[in-house]
């Protein structure tokens, strides 16, 4: 992972709140109604390939653990909405051969106004670890 | 959703526990989109010098947020959610989500929650998720 890839941004990917995603998500964690609050994760996930695509980040998916998760709404989710995923590297750290990077994904509606900011910090350990 | 009349500080959330599956762990991937093979390929899992696949933290927080909901009344009453993973989850073990209310706010009314989820394994408690943290709305 580079260090010097902080502060970059990605360009607004596509992200419908599919009913029946929703759906599999309530099934899974028995929650009866609306949309469970760590769905967001499936969107970031939309927007995840092409920061793992950044060969100027170069960040290794295959030995990556999930640190930490956060999520500040402004509003639920609705089903069936359209969002815009704007990914970009908030921080990157690098610790005994291990590197931290903190992704933020602001998840715009159609009225460009963000209704939820999702942070992820992704530990990437070191090789033979 | 709860009511602030109802809330106080110190207010515990029902515990809920569920024994973690292999066919959760896949219904996860499909339905979160996180196909990493560390949570579905033992023999990867074990190149990362784990015993085998382990759960994404996400199915863990997933499970946190169940507890929290379960409590709120409400997933459009989460208006914040956040979760340090400490610990990796195993196939077959059993996690236990709880919380407590640390704090409320009014104007806006807040119950602000401390979370966690916890695993018993061998014979001691390790913790998945041991500073979790959520706001919730009170009507």
């Amino acid at each position: 992972m580079n260090p010097a890839a902080e502060g970059t941004t990605y360009p607004a990917v596509p992200f419908t709140v599919e009913p029946s995603r929703v759906a599999a998500f309530r099934t899974l964690f028995g929650i009866s109604e609306g949309v469970p609050p760590t769905f967001v994760t499936a969107a970031e996930f939309a927007a995840f390939p092409q920061v793992l695509a950044d060969r100027h980040l170069d960040l290794d998916f295959s030995r990556v653990v999930h640190g930490s998760q956060g999520y500040a709404f402004r509003r639920p989710l609705r089903e069936g909405e359209e969002l815009a995923v704007r990914a970009r590297i908030e921080s990157i750290r690098i610790r005994g051969g291990n590197g931290f990077v903190t992704i933020a994904m602001d998840l715009e509606d159609a009225e460009g106004v963000v209704v939820c900011t999702a942070r992820s910090q992704m530990i990437e350990r070191a090789t033979g670890a | 959703m709860r009511t602030l009349a109802t809330v106080s500080v110190g207010d515990e959330l029902p515990e809920l526990a569920r024994v973690v599956s292999r066919e959760d762990v896949k219904a996860y991937a499909d339905a979160g989109g996180d196909q990493n093979p560390l949570h579905q390929d033992d023999a990867f899992a074990r190149s990362l010098g784990f015993p085998g696949i382990i759960a994404h933290g996400m199915f863990t927080m997933g499970h946190m947020a169940s507890a929290i909901v379960a409590w709120a009344g409400d997933s459009a009453a989460v208006v914040a959610l956040s979760a340090q993973f400490r610990a990796p989850v195993f196939i077959g073990e059993t996690i236990v989500a709880g919380g407590r209310v640390r704090s409320i706010e009014d104007r806006p009314a807040i119950a602000v929650l401390e979370t966690w989820v916890r695993v018993e394994r061998d014979g001691s408690t390790e913790w998945p998720v041991k500073k979790g943290e959520a706001r919730v709305r009170l009507a």
